[in-house]
C-alpha cells in the first residue's frame, strides 16, 4: 500500500492554479523524485502533503486517512529555504524542534547526540546556531528534519550548499534511511542525482503531472535515440553513415563519437554497414538510453 | 486553546529570553538607568539655567514705578534703571539683554501697555516675572494714590488654596488627590508603554521567524495559532516576571525610602525631634505616599494581561507580513493609533474619570486598559463597569486573536511582495 496518496489534489491562489489536480503514490522503501521546472508546483504541492496547506480540491492521503496535525508527525519536511532560529544553541534548537514533533525529552537527547556525531558536528552543541558555517546549518537542518524518525522525509533540494564530502555522507544517510523502510519525497533540479537515488519519478509542470511512474519504465518509454560509437582504422563506411542524413554528429573525441539518429533511421542497419566495412575495427556500439535531463526538457518543453 | 505543543513553545519563548543576557541586564539595571536619565535631565536643566542670567534694563517714563518695581525685584537676572536715549543702542551693542519700557501714559490708560525688547527672545518666564511686578507696583502706586489704608492691601492679597479632600467609602483621605492623580497618570502611562513594548518585542520575534525562515519549518509541526499564542504567552510571562522584578524592586525603595531620605534630611530644619522616625520625618516634610490598596494592582495585572494579549496577537501579525523592521513601519499605524489615542485622553480622564469620554474609552477594548488604569488609580468605579469593561477587553482579545491567526496564516509564507494593508483587507473580503 502506498504510504502517501495525493489524489486529484488542486490549490489556487487568486487566479492562478498553483497545482492542478495532482495525483501520485509514494511508496515505502523507495524515493520518488519530485520534480518539475521552477513555478511548476513544486511547493505547492508539497506544502499540502506537510498539511500546512489546505487543497481546495482533492486530497492527500497518508496510510489511507486525511492528512491533519496527526500526520505533521510522521513526517519530516526539509524546506528548500531553509531557516533555523539564529540565537538558540544547537543542541537546544534541535531538541525544541524534536519535542514539537512529539519525541520525549529523553529520546530525544540520545538521538541529538547520535546524529550531532553522526554528522560531524558532535563540537558545536552548545554553540549558538548562527556560529555555525552555512554547510553545517544545513547539516544541523537535515538533523532537525530526522530527529523524530518520520515515515515520510520530504526532501527539497538537499544537497544544496554541500561539499563533495558531505553531498556523499548525505547520499549514504538518505540510502540507510530508505533501506530501513522510510518513504522518501525527493524534490530536486539536479537530473544526475535523481537518475543515481530515485526509484520512482513524478514530473510535474504548469501545475499538472505530465509524467511519473518508475524511472526504469520512464525511460523505456522514450526511444534510445543516440548511438555511442568507438572504432579504429580509416572508415569509409563510418562517412556513408555520417553522409546518409540518417545520424547528426553530437559529440567527437579521438575516435569517440556521440550521434543523434534522425526519427526514420534504423540503427542495426548502421551497424551492418559498419560490420561490412572491411577497415573498421569496431571497439563499441552503444544505443544509450535518455537521461532525465533529456526526459525532463522534452516533457516539459511539450508541455509549455 | 492550550495544547501540549502550545506549552512547548511558550517554555522555549519564555526560557530563550529570560535566560539572554540582555534580558537580565535590562531588568537589573533599567530602572537605574532610568533614575539617572531623569536626574540627569533635571541636573543639566537646573544647572543651564541658573548659569543663565540676563541684564534688563528698565525705563521709566512715568517716573513713578521704578523704585517699586526695582524693590519688588527678586530674580537671577539683573535690573538696572537706563537712559531712554541711549538704551536702544546699549541694548544693540550687547550692554543689556534688553529692556523695559514703561510709558506715561499707562498709570491712567489701561490701554497703554509696557513693552518689552530683546534681541533674542524674551522667554516666557521673564515676560510673566515683568508683568507680575509691573503690575503690583502699579496697583501700590494707585492705592497710595487715592490714599486707601494698608489693611486694603493686606485684603487683596489674601489667597485661598482649596484642599482636596478623596472620599471613599473606605472614608475621607485628606490632601491625597493630586498624589492620586499622579498616580493615575503614572499608572496610565505604565500601561501604555508595558503593552507597546511587549507588543513591539512580539513583532519582532514574528519578524525574525519570518525572516530567518524558521516559521515553515515551525508551521510544519504545528498549527499556525499554536505558534501564535506560544509566542504571545512565552513573551507574556516574560513581561509579567520583568514588572514583577520591577515592582518588588520599587516596594523595596519605598519600604526604605524613609530610611534613605533621614540620611539626608536634618530633623532640626523641620521642627521634628531628633528621635523622630522616618516616617514622621517624610511626614513633617509633608510627603504622603498615597495608598492603593491590593486589588487595584490586581486590576492592573489583569488589565495589562488583557490589553497586552489583544494588542501583541496584532504586533503579531504585522511582523509575520513583513521580512524587515522597516518595512513593518506603515502596517503598525492602525496597530499604534488606538494606544496613541488612549494616552492622550489620559489628562480628561484624570480630571473627570466618570464623564461620558472616560466611561466610552473604558469600554471599548483597545482603549480600556490605560483608561481603566487611570480611572482605578483617582477614583472608586462601580463593580459593574469593571466587569462589564473587562469582559469586553475580553472579547476584544478573542476578536484580536481570530484576526491576527488568519492574517498568521496566509502571510506566513508570503514572500518577495510587499503587503499592503489594502491587500490584508482584500484577504478578509475572499473568504
Amino acid at each position: 500500500m502506498a504510504v502517501l496518496e495525493v489524489r486529484r489534489a488542486t490549490k489556487r491562489y487568486g487566479r492562478i492554479t498553483a497545482a492542478d489536480a495532482v495525483s501520485f503514490k509514494a511508496h515505502p522503501g523507495r524515493i520518488l523524485g519530485f520534480l518539475g521546472p521552477n513555478g511548476a508546483g513544486k511547493t505547492t504541492t508539497i506544502r499540502m502533503i506537510a498539511h500546512i496547506t489546505a487543497p481546495d480540491e482533492g486530497e492527500v492521503l497518508f496510510e489511507g486517512r486525511p492528512v491533519g496535525a496527526w500526520s505533521q508527525q510522521q513526517m519530516g519536511y526539509l524546506p528548500e529555504e531553509r531557516g533555523l532560529y539564529k540565537k538558540l544553541k544547537v543542541a537546544e534548537q534541535l531538541r525544541y524542534l524534536a519535542r514539537l514533533k512529539g519525541v520525549s525529552a529523553a529520546d530525544s537527547q540520545s538521538r541529538i547526540t547520535y546524529w550531532l556525531d553522526r554528522m560531524g558536528l558532535a563540537k558545536w552543541a552548545t554553540s549558538k546556531t548562527q556560529d555555525l558555517s552555512k554547510g553545517m546549518q544545513q547539516k544541523m537542518q537535515f538533523i532537525a528534519t530526522v530527529l523524530a524518525e518520520p515515515r515520510l522525509l520530504i526532501l527539497d533540494e538537499p544537497f544544496s550548499g554541500l561539499d563533495p564530502v558531505n553531498s556523499e555522507l548525505l547520499r549514504t544517510i538518505i540510502a540507510e534511511l530508505k533501506e530501513k523502510g522510510c518513504t522518501i519525497l525527493f524534490a530536486s533540479h539536479r537530473m544526475e542525482q535523481v537518475e543515481q537515488l530515485c526509484d520512482d519519478i513524478c514530473l510535474v509542470a504548469k501545475g499538472k503531472v505530465v509524467l511519473g511512474g518508475s524511472l526504469r519504465d520512464v525511460k523505456r518509454r522514450y526511444r534510445r535515440d543516440k548511438l555511442a560509437l568507438e572504432f579504429e582504422g580509416e572508415a569509409p563506411g563510418f562517412r556513408d553513415i555520417m553522409m546518409s542524413g540518417a545520424v547528426k554528429l553530437l559529440e567527437h573525441k579521438d575516435e569517440k563519437y556521440v550521434l543523434k539518429l534522425s526519427p526514420d533511421a534504423d540503427a542495426m542497419a548502421i551497424l551492418d554497414h559498419l560490420r561490412a566495412s572491411p577497415d573498421v575495427n569496431l571497439l563499441r556500439f552503444e544505443l544509450l538510453e535518455p537521461t532525465m535531463t533529456e526526459i525532463f526538457i522534452k516533457t516539459v518543453g511539450a508541455a509549455a | 486553546m492550550l495544547n501540549r505543543k502550545t506549552l512547548i513553545i511558550v517554555k522555549s519563548e519564555f526560557m530563550r529570553r529570560v535566560t539572554s543576557k540582555k534580558f537580565i541586564i535590562l531588568t537589573l539595571l533599567g530602572p537605574l538607568l532610568f533614575v539617572v536619565f531623569m536626574s540627569s535631565v533635571v541636573l543639566i536643566g537646573a544647572t543651564t539655567l541658573d548659569g543663565d542670567s540676563r541684564t534688563i534694563a528698565l525705563v521709566d517714563e512715568t517716573g513713578v514705578l521704578s523704585d517699586r518695581v526695582q524693590a519688588l525685584w527678586t530674580s537671577r537676572h539683573t535690573l538696572v534703571e537706563a537712559d531712554a536715549g541711549t538704551v536702544r543702542q546699549d541694548v544693540m551693542d550687547g550692554r543689556y539683554d534688553g529692556y523695559v519700557l514703561l510709558p506715561a501714559a499707562m498709570i491712567d490708560d489701561p490701554s497703554i501697555r509696557p513693552q518689552y525688547f530683546a534681541g533674542e527672545g524674551g522667554g516666557m518666564s521673564i515676560e510673566g516675572m515683568l508683568e507680575r511686578r509691573v503690575e503690583r507696583a502699579l496697583e501700590d502706586y494707585l492705592l497710595a494714590r487715592q490714599n486707601v489704608s494698608p489693611s486694603v492691601r493686606e485684603i487683596l492679597d489674601r489667597s485661598v488654596n482649596v484642599e482636596a479632600v478623596r472620599l471613599s467609602s473606605e472614608g475621607e483621605e485628606a490632601g491625597s488627590t493630586m498624589s492620586y492623580s499622579a498616580i493615575g497618570f503614572m499608572m496610565g502611562m505604565l500601561m501604555y508603554i508595558a503593552m507597546l513594548i511587549y507588543g513591539t518585542v512580539v513583532m519582532y520575534g514574528a519578524i525574525e521567524e519570518k525572516s530567518t525562515r524558521v516559521v515553515e519549518v515551525m508551521v510544519s509541526s504545528v498549527r499556525p495559532l499554536d505558534l501564535l499564542m506560544g509566542k504571545v504567552l512565552g513573551i507574556g510571562g516574560m513581561g509579567m516576571l520583568q514588572m514583577l522584578i520591577w515592582a518588588l524592586m520599587i516596594f523595596a525603595v519605598l519600604t526604605f525610602s524613609g530610611t534613605v531620605a533621614s540620611f539626608f534630611m536634618d530633623p532640626a530644619a523641620l521642627d521634628a525631634s531628633t528621635t523622630a522616625s522616618s516616617d514622621d520625618l517624610l511626614s513633617a516634610a509633608g510627603i504622603s505616599m498615597p495608598s492603593l490598596s491590593p486589588v487595584f494592582f490586581l486590576w492592573f495585572v489583569l488589565y495589562f494581561l488583557g490589553g497586552y494579549l489583544l494588542y501583541s496577537g496584532l504586533f503579531a501579525a504585522v511582523g509575520i507580513l513583513v521580512e524587515s523592521p522597516q518595512d513593518a513601519q506603515s502596517l503598525m499605524i492602525p496597530v499604534i493609533l488606538p494606544i496613541v489615542l488612549s494616552i492622550m485622553f489620559i489628562g480628561p480622564v484624570n480630571d473627570s474619570p466618570h464623564s461620558t469620554l472616560s466611561v466610552v474609552l473604558s469600554m471599548v477594548p483597545l482603549t480600556s486598559p490605560v483608561a481603566m488604569s487611570v480611572r482605578m488609580a483617582v477614583t472608586n468605579l462601580p463593580w459593574w463597569e469593571i466587569l462589564l469593561s473587562f469582559s469586553l477587553l475580553f472579547g476584544g482579545f478573542l476578536g484580536s486573536m481570530l484576526l491576527s491567526s488568519k492574517i498568521y496564516r496566509i502571510g506566513l509564507l508570503m514572500y518577495g511582495k510587499k503587503v499592503t494593508l489594502t491587500d490584508v483587507v482584500r484577504w478578509f473580503r475572499y473568504s
